[in-house]
């Protein structure tokens, strides 16, 4: 999953960038409104977390500007001030959840995490599809109700295949939600982990979770089921 | 420039009252020189008209004036009334006996058979009125002579005349300037005199005398002190509810940070100070986001717009709905869309989020929001009421002074429940109203501000 900050203070901005990318993440930081709405505008976030409070542009017009766009991924906004006004104004411009700040970073992840489920349309954090079950907020996995241990990496793309099951998904499209723009990628890589991947979850090659449709990408093929 | 009202406006009468006078004087004065100046005349012509009457010719053909004339000013020498009668030659063939010694100057030749004036001065240079009618005689001639008949008056009588008219004229009227000015000055004085009491009165408030504009002021002015004293009220109440959030904030901050420097101090501070500090700078945190939400309170605003309270609510609503999406909540309106809340809109959203905002946290499924103005008997509407209520687990009773206690929060386990409320509770006391917490029918809180 791939998020976007927009935080103006250096110190909590590199804070949260490497406590995302702890979490998982891949996360692109933008220092004011003008460089944050051209990123949100030209790379595929994921979600994007933006302080109200920005030096030029500010993040209400950031928001609003992308929405006018018709970019639709969801917006955290982190607000200094607690007042409702700001909160409301965020809101009904297009944000869809807020976090005042001092906040607990723990909070932060559990919003960010909830708000990915809920644009993929889960509201549950654990996803089960058939006998593979994925704690978001763990970021665990388990097969038959066996643990089943999966480097960061493995986990980001079975995460995002699941969320987005039934869809046909590209390698270009995995590595850019995967990966941040600081990253250099071989597409061979992403190979390399949906094999590990399939080792992993199937090894006795029953379920097939993953597809590989020639040219076009990969889809996550089983039935969501009741957690 | 006059600073005061009561200058100016006495300036303006003084000179509007002098002007009509003036103007009302030369008036008078100009009528009554020319009536006297016109009965003048018609003495004159009388006389020429006597003169003609007995005038009769001598032995050698020359005419002559009466010898009995009837006013006896004519007989008397230099008695200022004077008549010759002259010839074609301009010579006088005949002259009044007042007329001994003194020549009547040329005057301006008349036409014949009409009286012509004028004004001409004696050798001694007094002022003579001279009116000269020319006619031809034909009584006893074989031929009709020409002849000039004058009479002349000294204007000295006249002059006299006008000085003591203008002079008892402008008396009269300078009396009666000076007394409509007083009498002015006076209906000045007493109309002004409210706005020289409530300069008086706000000098006593500047000076800490007084708190209020006590009165009773005239109708013209009542909507400006009513509006000031509101005005002074609001100040009175904004500065004493900074200075107590202030204290308080520094006095509430001091108890936290002192425990966590007690605990850094310790020499075993690194492992368990965590937890610790955490929680205590959870605890200054909302502190200060409490005491501060309750000094930027602006309290009851004057001569403001008025906020539409169903539109904002709605607003609240459709933002708390995004925010709770996973959470399917069946919320109840109740608001007229009429319904005006006349104070900050700052303060109006902030009282509705934070309801809102709880009743989202803690309902099983339902909310129900309704607002309401409160009148007296009469109409008049005092305060805004709104309600929200949910069907979650209510507020024991035992903890309903705690939950509205500032700052404090019931349940630590759920972040910004009790502080919610306490600042709803503050900013509804900034508007003199209340917050109450009762059981509602759905069966969890329902919560009524007053504002």
């Amino acid at each position: 999953m791939r998020v976007l900050v927009i935080e103006d203070e250096a110190e909590l901005r590199t804070h949260l960038q490497s406590q995302l990318r702890a979490a998982g993440y891949a996360v692109d930081a933008a220092a004011d409104g003008e460089e944050g709405f051209f990123l949100g505008s030209e790379y595929p976030f994921d979600l994007a977390i933006v302080d109200l409070g920005l030096p030029g542009l500010s993040g209400i017009e950031v928001i609003e500007r992308w929405r006018n766009k018709g970019l639709n991924f969801p917006v955290l906004i982190l607000t200094a001030r607690g007042r409702w006004q700001d909160k409301v104004e965020g809101l009904s411009i297009g944000a869809d959840d807020y976090l005042v700040k001092p906040f607990h970073f723990e909070e932060l992840l559990a919003r960010t995490s909830a708000l990915l489920r809920r644009a993929a349309g889960i509201a549950r954090p654990r996803l089960r599809f058939g006998p593979i079950l994925l704690d978001t907020v763990t970021q665990t996995v388990q097969v038959d109700a066996q643990p089943v241990e999966l480097t960061g990496h493995e986990y980001k793309i079975l995460e995002y295949l699941m969320l987005h099951s039934g869809e046909v998904i590209s390698k270009t499209a995995l590595t850019e939600h995967i990966y941040d723009q600081d990253f250099d990628c071989d597409s061979n890589v992403i190979e390399v982990f949906i094999g590990r991947l399939r080792r992993k979850l199937d090894p006795d090659n029953r379920y097939q979770p993953i597809e590989t449709l020639r040219g076009r990408g990969y889809r996550f093929t089983l039935e969501r089921s009741p957690t | 420039m006059i600073q005061s009202l009561h200058g100016r406006a006495l300036l303006a009468a003084s000179l509007v009252l002098t002007a009509f006078l003036g103007m009302t004087g030369l008036v008078l004065d100009g009528a009554f020189r020319d009536s006297a100046e016109a009965s003048m005349r018609d003495r004159l012509q009388g006389y020429i008209y006597a003169l003609l009457a007995g005038a009769e010719l001598d032995a050698r053909g020359l005419l002559h004036g009466p010898e009995d004339l009837h006013e006896p000013r004519f007989n008397q020498p230099a008695s200022g009334l004077y008549a010759d009668i002259r010839g074609r030659d301009n010579k006088p063939n005949w002259r009044s006996p007042s007329a001994v010694g003194i020549e009547i100057p040329p005057t301006k030749a008349s036409q014949m058979g009409v009286g012509t004036f004028d004004k001409v001065h004696l050798e001694d240079g007094t002022p003579l009125y001279v009116l000269s009618f020319k006619i031809l005689w034909e009584e006893g001639l074989k031929k009709p002579r020409q002849y000039t008949f004058r009479v002349a008056e000294t204007l000295d009588g006249f002059y006299g005349q006008i000085r003591q008219f203008r002079r008892s004229l402008w008396g009269w009227l300078g009396g009666a300037a000076l007394l409509l000015l007083a009498v002015q000055g006076m209906i000045l004085r007493w109309g002004l005199a409210p706005l020289r009491q409530v300069a008086e009165d706000l000098a006593a408030i500047e000076a800490g005398q007084a708190r209020q504009l006590t009165g009773p002021y005239p109708m013209e002015l009542r909507g400006l002190t009513d509006n000031l004293n509101a005005l002074l009220d609001s100040a009175q109440s904004h500065l004493t509810r900074y200075r107590d959030a202030l204290g308080d904030l520094a006095h509430s901050l001091k108890t936290p940070l002192a425990v966590l420097r007690g605990a850094l101090e310790r020499p075993t501070a690194d492992t368990d100070i965590r937890p610790l500090a955490q929680d205590q700078i959870e605890r200054m945190t909302r502190i200060i986001e409490y005491q501060l939400q309750r000094a930027a309170t602006s309290g009851r605003t004057h001569l403001t717009p008025p906020v539409n309270v169903a539109k904002k609510a709605k607003q609240v609503k459709s933002a708390l709905v995004k925010v709770y999406a996973d959470k399917p909540v069946d919320c109840q309106f109740d608001i007229d869309t009429g319904i005006e809340f006349h104070g900050d809109e700052g303060d109006l959203l902030e009282v509705i989020g934070n309801l809102l905002d709880n009743a989202f946290k803690w309902c099983r499924r339902r909310i129900r929001i309704s607002a309401a103005v409160v009148c007296e008997p009469d109409g008049k509407p005092i305060c805004l009421e709104m309600q929200v209520e949910d069907d979650g687990p209510g507020i024991p009773e035992n903890v309903i002074e705690r939950v509205i206690k500032r700052g404090e929060r019931v349940d630590p386990s759920t972040p910004g429940h009790g502080l919610g409320l306490a600042i709803v509770e503050s900013i509804a006391r900034a508007y003199g109203g209340k917050l109450a917490i009762h059981a509602s029918p759905l069966g969890g809180a329902a919560i009524v501000v007053r504002i």
